[in-house]
């Protein structure tokens, strides 16, 4: 067995080094590209559940740590670390990675080598993000994401590629620049109380940074806002989250499903692992303004969705109504509502990346994604549409599936702090069921009226086997909840303190 | 003289005496041409050796240089720069017909002014140190002797060139006549024992020299000579140009700086340094936008991080000074690495390098695109390249000195200039070839000089610690 003591660098590394080793073969070396870079991230998912073979539940802080000297002098290191929180978001990631590659196996013909690089490139800055304890090696993994994503849009994107692949860097810029000047503005505080320079996540946490008067003089509340913001734009939270729709539409299917499966789970992550615990004052006052752009995100996203025409757009909307959930859950504070959003960030993966997985199959078939193109599929794919169905469901919460005992914590965890939102919030539920389930109609239930989708096939095998692993994680976290709260209870008992 | 002082300089006498070497070798052995190359890079490698393992005796010849670890540092980034610019100035010449011993042996004086200007420990040194440099350049930027915009290029550069030279030297007057002493720290010491506030002479010195740097840093308001001069000037004298003579600027600057601590001495220091540095970043980066060209967007892009570099020249203190050094080092590959690649992708020297032409060129030509691509990321100061860590210095330094709004500026005007960076990186990837193809040659000796600042690029970027630790050795020297 694998020495613990490099577990998580090896977790975090093997995506990225097989995708430096890659850029060395031939260009036209397309299939051994595909299996390698799949073989790299099953490696990867093992690797992840070794890890989670060897995580106490029991124990709060960081486990199977990592630390080693990087800058000395200006107090920076390359920490990794492992809670509960981390760990579930990081098997997400390695679940997805394989899917990824399985699904644009056949869909991605052109520039392979670059697509698969960018891909596993993606995978290691991800990874990275979620198990680094050092706040300046946060940061690195953070925008090391950027360029992959600006890559996979811009290259393997749709029509307006470009467009939605430049609007997708300058957001997530804007907001991660100013984070940075607050990552070095922490250290500084640290420094001034404790005669110590360190970016160390631990250390951060002792550091108390003063309250001050109002805003601009309050530097807890510019921090805060610093940090906020970079991850506001990165769930997206309303009004933010213009960047969302274009680049999930634009984004080949592989690049959305990665994107909202993971990328957007960063944003709130961060908000969980900085915001909450390093600025607790601020955090309690911009709690209102929280609350309430989520809500706002949760029933604009839904109405926004009900009216799209394109199905792909309609998944990114009902993006920004299921990313409103998980800002309540986290802003409502307390640990059942903590633990409901840190699980619907696992539904949303799962479900949004089927959905996206699924719309994929029928634009790979039909290279359309309007939903009046098709109508009737139900008795032409009855496999297709069991699949859809399965993921539907999970994402409008029924119960039984995963995406139910999410929103269920999520709104029973705020409902004794905060009624107003939590009922507000609610018609959000009803409103997912209206625009998925109307969808459905009218893609598989409606007459066959179109000659083109009499012919069209069903599911292959490689299709259905992405999407099987998703349906069993699904159905698992909808019987069974309690194996991957379990993992995380105690990390977030420790993070807000309940 | 003694052995001291002459050991000290071994490695700018080793040069001065290949440069004059290869001057005499293109008169009399001109079929010798085509290894000139290789014998201007052998002879900065031998230099870089030399300092390395010769004597670091601090100052030396009476006090008029000094040659310390700071000094090693800024040599060790000069010769480098001097390697990279020899080995793309091969097939860059050959392709125009230009292989002359003259170019590398000006080439090698110019490096010499560069050293000397770095270590220069009295003003009338940082004036010799600053004409050997600028003059060698002058001919350079204009060595195209048949084209245009080359000559064009060499007049402008002369001309503004003098005009800073003279406010320099005015500058310097001055404070001679305040001090009556040329060695910096003999000035410092006059300086302290009289109050500044009492002595206008010395705040005019102060501030004509500052002009003169700003000119050769092409800092706002003096930049206007940047752009043209990049643009017309052969790519790599361009290259050389862009790096060597800023870096050696600003280490002159810090050692005045540190000797003479103006900050401490005018409370109007700190405004001006900060509003040239700011207005530096703002302009270059929004004016870069507008950039067709892509030797004229660098330019601007240099002027923005000069302002970036600048930074930590404002918040003065170790941390800024190695941020500095930092920067200047990183800026170093970066840029080199960035006109190594234009200088390959360019068909005809008389036409403008435009950013259009790079169209497709990421699939079709990949290392020397990605080389580019990785430039571009590292200016733009993405993670985890070495552009990234040096900013990241830089703004610390602001922020622990309290000037955290000098970072949040900073910052802004970084994420201003991602914008035409990018822009690069997707006509590269994004674009689809033209209809009729450029034919771009990719010579082996571009490609090494571009491999190689692509692996400092990435390197320095995840292990910065050994690139900082010199940089920390050297500042440690200034700030004793």
């Amino acid at each position: 067995m694998m020495p613990t003591d490099f577990l998580l660098s090896a977790i975090v590394l093997t995506p990225g080094v097989v995708g430096l080793l890659l850029l060395a073969t031939p260009r036209e070396a397309a299939r051994l590209q595909r299996w390698v870079s799949l073989l790299a991230s099953l490696l990867t998912l093992v690797l992840a559940a070794v890890a989670w073979s060897r995580f106490d539940p029991a124990n709060a802080s960081f486990q199977l740590v990592e630390a080693r000297t990087w800058l000395p002098s200006v107090g920076i290191g390359y920490r990794l670390g492992m809670d509960g929180i981390s760990l579930v978001l990081v098997l997400l990631t390695a679940l997805l990675q394989p899917i990824v590659f399985i699904s644009s196996w056949r869909s991605i013909h052109d520039k392979v080598k670059g697509y698969v690089v960018a891909m596993l490139l993606l995978e290691t800055g991800v990874l990275g993000a979620f198990l680094a304890t050092d706040l300046f090696l946060f940061y690195v993994f953070w925008e090391l994401m950027l360029v992959p994503m600006y890559f996979i849009i811009g290259v393997w994107g749709g029509e307006r590629r470009i467009y939605a692949a430049v609007k997708f860097v300058l957001f997530t810029l804007a907001g991660s620049l100013l984070m940075l000047v607050a990552i070095i503005y922490l250290s500084f505080v640290f420094h001034a109380q404790t005669g110590t320079w360190s970016f160390a996540y631990e250390d951060m946490l002792r550091a108390a940074v003063p309250m001050g008067q109002g805003f601009w003089h309050s530097p807890q509340m510019l921090l805060f806002a610093a940090f906020a913001l970079a991850f506001a734009i990165k769930v997206p939270v309303f009004p933010l989250h213009t960047w969302l729709p274009d680049a999930h539409t634009e984004a080949p299917t592989g690049g959305s499903i990665i994107l909202a499966g993971v990328l957007l789970k960063l944003g709130t992550y961060g908000l969980l692992r900085f915001n909450r615990p390093l600025f607790p004052e601020a955090w309690h006052r911009a709690t209102p303004l929280f609350l309430t752009l989520a809500v706002i995100g949760i029933v604009y996203g839904a109405l926004v969705a009900w009216a799209q025409k394109d199905m792909k757009k309609l998944v990114a909307y009902s993006s920004v109504t299921h990313m409103g959930f998980i800002v309540l859950g986290l802003f409502a504070g307390t640990v059942t509502s903590t633990q409901g959003a840190l699980l619907q960030m696992v539904n949303h993966g799962l479900s949004t990346g089927a959905l996206f997985l699924l719309v994929g199959v029928v634009y790979d078939r039909r290279h359309t994604r309007m939903i009046e193109d098709f109508g009737g599929l139900a008795a032409v794919m009855p496999l297709y549409t069991g699949a859809f169905l399965i993921a539907t469901l999970s994402s409008i919460g029924l119960p039984g599936l995963n995406g139910f005992v999410g929103e269920f914590l999520i709104l029973t965890g705020a409902f004794p702090r905060h009624p107003a939102f939590v009922a507000v919030a609610a018609t959000g539920v009803v409103l997912g069921a209206v625009y998925m389930l109307s969808l459905v109609r009218r893609v598989f239930w409606n007459p066959l009226a179109i000659e083109a989708n009499r012919s069209l096939p069903d599911l292959t095998w490689r299709e259905a086997l992405a999407f099987a692993p998703l349906a069993f994680f699904m159905v698992w976290i909808g019987v069974h909840p309690g194996t991957f709260l379990s993992l995380s209870e105690t990390a977030v008992r420790r993070l807000i303190g309940g | 003289m003694n052995p001291t002082d002459l050991a000290a300089v071994a490695p700018e006498l080793l040069l001065v005496v290949m440069g004059a070497v290869l001057v005499l070798a293109d008169a009399f052995v001109p079929a010798l041409r085509p290894r000139f190359g290789a014998v201007a890079g052998a002879s900065a490698v031998a230099a870089a050796i030399l300092r390395w393992t010769g004597p670091l005796p601090g100052a030396v010849w009476s006090g008029a240089l000094v040659v310390d670890p700071l000094a090693r540092f800024v040599d060790s980034y000069i010769l480098a720069a001097v390697v990279l610019v020899a080995v793309i100035a091969g097939p860059y010449l050959a392709r125009t017909a230009a292989s002359y011993g003259e170019f590398y042996g000006l080439l090698l004086f110019s490096a010499v002014g560069a050293m000397v200007l770095a270590k220069a420990d009295s003003l009338l040194v940082v004036f010799i140190g600053l004409e050997l440099l600028s003059i060698s350049l002058y001919v350079l930027n204009a060595f195209h002797r048949d084209s245009g915009v080359s000559l064009e290029a060499g007049w402008k550069y002369l001309v503004v060139g003098a005009f800073a030279s003279a406010l320099l030297l005015f500058g310097i007057a001055l404070l001679y006549g305040a001090t009556g002493t040329f060695s910096l720290a003999a000035t410092a010491r006059v300086v302290a024992e009289r109050p500044l506030a009492g002595n206008p002479l010395v705040l005019a010195g102060l501030a004509l020299a500052l002009a003169g740097f700003g000119f050769k840093l092409a800092l706002v308001p003096f930049h206007a000579w940047a752009p043209d001069v990049y643009q017309g000037s052969p790519t790599p004298v361009t290259a050389f140009l862009s790096v060597v003579p800023k870096g050696a600027m600003l280490v002159t600057l810090a050692r005045v700086v540190a000797a003479l601590a103006p900050q401490a001495l005018t409370p109007k220091w700190l405004p001006l340094l900060a509003t040239i540095a700011v207005a530096s970043q703002v302009l270059g980066n929004l004016v870069a936008i507008a950039q067709r060209d892509v030797k004229r967007m660098l330019a601007y892009s240099g002027i923005a991080h000069m302002g970036y570099a600048l930074v930590g020249v404002v918040a003065f203190g170790f941390d800024g000074l190695v941020g500095v050094l930092v920067y200047l080092a990183a800026y170093t590959v970066m840029n080199i690495a960035a006109f190594a690649v234009v200088s390959a992708f360019s068909e005809s020297e008389d036409e403008p390098h435009l950013i259009t032409d790079l169209a497709g060129q990421g699939w079709r030509r990949p290392f020397l695109s990605f080389t580019l691509a990785l430039a571009m990321f590292s200016l733009a100061g993405i993670p985890p390249t070495v552009g990234f860590v040096a900013k990241f210095l830089v703004f610390r330094a602001a922020v622990n000195q309290g000037l955290a709004w000098l970072a949040v500026v900073g910052v802004l005007a970084s994420f201003v200039s991602v914008f035409f960076y990018v822009r690069v990186v997707y006509y590269l990837y994004m674009k689809p070839l033209p209809q009729r193809a450029p034919a771009y040659l990719e010579p082996w000796p571009v490609r090494v000089a571009a491999g190689a600042c692509a692996l400092a690029i990435v390197g320095l970027g995840i292990f910065p610690s050994w690139l900082l630790n010199a940089a920390e050795t050297a500042a440690k020297t200034l700030l004793r």
